[in-house]
């Protein structure tokens, strides 16, 4: 240190200027070098130690090492689990509940639309027995032949007992003509009374204006079927000499002279005789007949159709 | 850093490690797993330095490859940069900043995935850069989430370090 009384300029030239004494080494420097050092070392080990563990990934020293280290571990992960379970619990049960409402609207939602399956499978069902009758009558015995089937639905069958008549689905585009005769399973429905492009309305034979020739095939009697009073169907045109049995089935007479052709083919089941009378003062037997058709309930009916169609 | 220090240091890292292998690997969240380790070695670098921070994340991830019986090494590797390089910035520029766990999180995290996904690839093993650059930012904001109450337990473990017993290469003026 300059002495007070020296002058600046002989402070600043004065050669023999006392400097303090540095340190030997800065200890920053020197916790710096080891600070490096041990991040260095750290860094080879951890590369050796995955150098190791590549070359040899399932057996060696290091192998068991780790294996060991695992088993070690265990315990304490197992801890670990059991310790967080009751939060992941928690956490589930209010996720849960948190997910309760949109998964029970999903589930309405897919209930509904299984629900309004079910009601298609059901209803698709049920017109199985319907469409088997049809089949069967298409490829049985009392098929008309020269008559080819259009099977269709019943669109809208017959409502009330006013009714006489019902809407299929099919027209003049699926082949069906005016006066086609309709059957429903092996039986007589009625005849088709007019035609649309692609519906038909069919009257049925309950239709008070509904007149067919029937034949009784045991007893080779013939009259003509209609609806009688009180809307039951009646055979008539029976005279009383002539024998019909009560359980005796009827079908279509089809054409009994060529000049006069009938619009029913020969054959057709209509109905089973239930009640056969005789008055004194009447000229004809009192048969009654029920029908093999239910007519009340139809959902699917065939369309009887000439294969040569006649303009 | 005293040697109780050192203990209660290790002690955190093997909790969170297995913590971390245990529970928190199987928590998706995104895509994303939340990385308790991580955070927490986080805190323990930027209370306790870059010494205390390589070799934490040394040992630590030596627990996570032994654990899960993945290459040995590996984890530690990464963690070891990892800590290191966190402890550098809280004895320098990180120093009594507010915001510095949360910087250190948010950039640790997104290099320590970028980190492995490059060992892996360099060993040649599945390195799915897509699905790791998707579950980027899920990553952050769910070691964000766990910084705050991660680094307030680690600090109460460990007190912070007077400033003379921080090392630092930058000399801090006024």
């Amino acid at each position: 240190m300059a002495p007070p009384s020296r002058s600046a300029r002989a402070a600043v030239l004065a050669s023999s200027v006392q400097r303090s004494k540095p340190p030997p080494y800065p200890s920053k420097a020197r916790s710096a070098l080891i600070r490096r050092a041990v991040v260095v070392g750290l860094v080879i080990v951890a590369l050796a130690l995955v150098t190791i563990a590549f070359r040899s990934p399932t057996a060696g020293a290091f192998h068991d090492v780790q294996g060991a280290g695992s088993t070690a571990l265990r315990p304490f992960q197992i801890a670990a689990v059991r310790i967080a379970q009751p939060f992941r619990d928690a956490y589930e049960y209010v996720h849960g509940l948190a997910n309760a409402k949109a998964e029970n609207q999903k589930l309405r939602k897919q209930n509904r639309a299984l629900r309004e399956r079910d009601v298609h499978t059901a209803a698709q069902a049920a017109l199985v027995p319907s469409l088997l009758k049809l089949l069967h009558f298409e490829h049985g015995a009392t098929f008309p032949s020269g008559y080819r089937a259009v099977n269709t639905a019943v669109i809208t069958p017959p409502g009330g007992v006013f009714a006489h008549s019902m809407t299929i689905d099919a027209g003049s585009s699926s082949g069906v003509r005016l006066n086609s005769p309709v059957a429903s399973g092996p039986a007589l429905v009625g005849i088709v009374s007019n035609v649309f492009p692609d519906t038909s309305v069919v009257t049925l034979l309950t239709d008070p204006n509904s007149f067919v020739a029937a034949f009784d095939p045991r007893t080779k009697v013939r009259g003509m079927m209609h609806t009688g009073p009180g809307g039951t169907l009646i055979l008539d045109q029976v005279s009383k000499q002539l024998k019909v049995n009560q359980g005796d089935p009827l079908v279509t007479a089809g054409t009994h002279n060529a000049r006069y052709p009938d619009l029913y083919p020969y054959g057709i089941p209509i109905g089973r005789v239930t009640s056969v009378g005789a008055t004194d003062t009447a000229t004809f037997l009192q048969v009654q007949v029920q029908p093999f058709a239910n007519l009340g309930s139809l959902d699917s009916v065939a369309v009887l159709v000439p294969k040569k169609q006649h303009r | 850093m005293t040697i109780g220090d050192g203990v209660k240091a290790a002690a955190l890292l093997f909790v969170a490690a297995v913590a971390q292998v245990s529970i928190f690997s199987q928590l998706h969240v995104y895509g994303a797993v939340p990385d308790v380790l991580l955070v927490s070695l986080v805190a323990v670098a930027l209370l306790r330095g870059s010494v205390a921070g390589a070799l934490g994340g040394f040992f630590a991830g030596l627990l996570v490859d032994t654990a899960s019986l993945g290459t040995l090494g590996l984890t530690s590797l990464v963690l070891t940069i990892a800590g290191y390089w966190i402890g550098r910035y809280g004895e320098t520029t990180g120093r009594d900043r507010a915001h510095a766990p949360f910087l250190s999180v948010a950039v640790v995290t997104v290099l320590y995935q970028l980190g492995l996904l490059v060992v892996h690839f360099v060993l040649g093993e599945s390195a799915p850069a897509a699905a790791v650059v998707r579950s980027l930012i899920p990553a952050i904001v769910l070691n964000l989430i766990l910084t705050a109450p991660i680094y307030a337990l680690v600090r109460r473990l460990l007190r912070p370090a007077a400033r003379d017993e921080l090392t630092a290469e930058v000399q801090l003026l006024g």
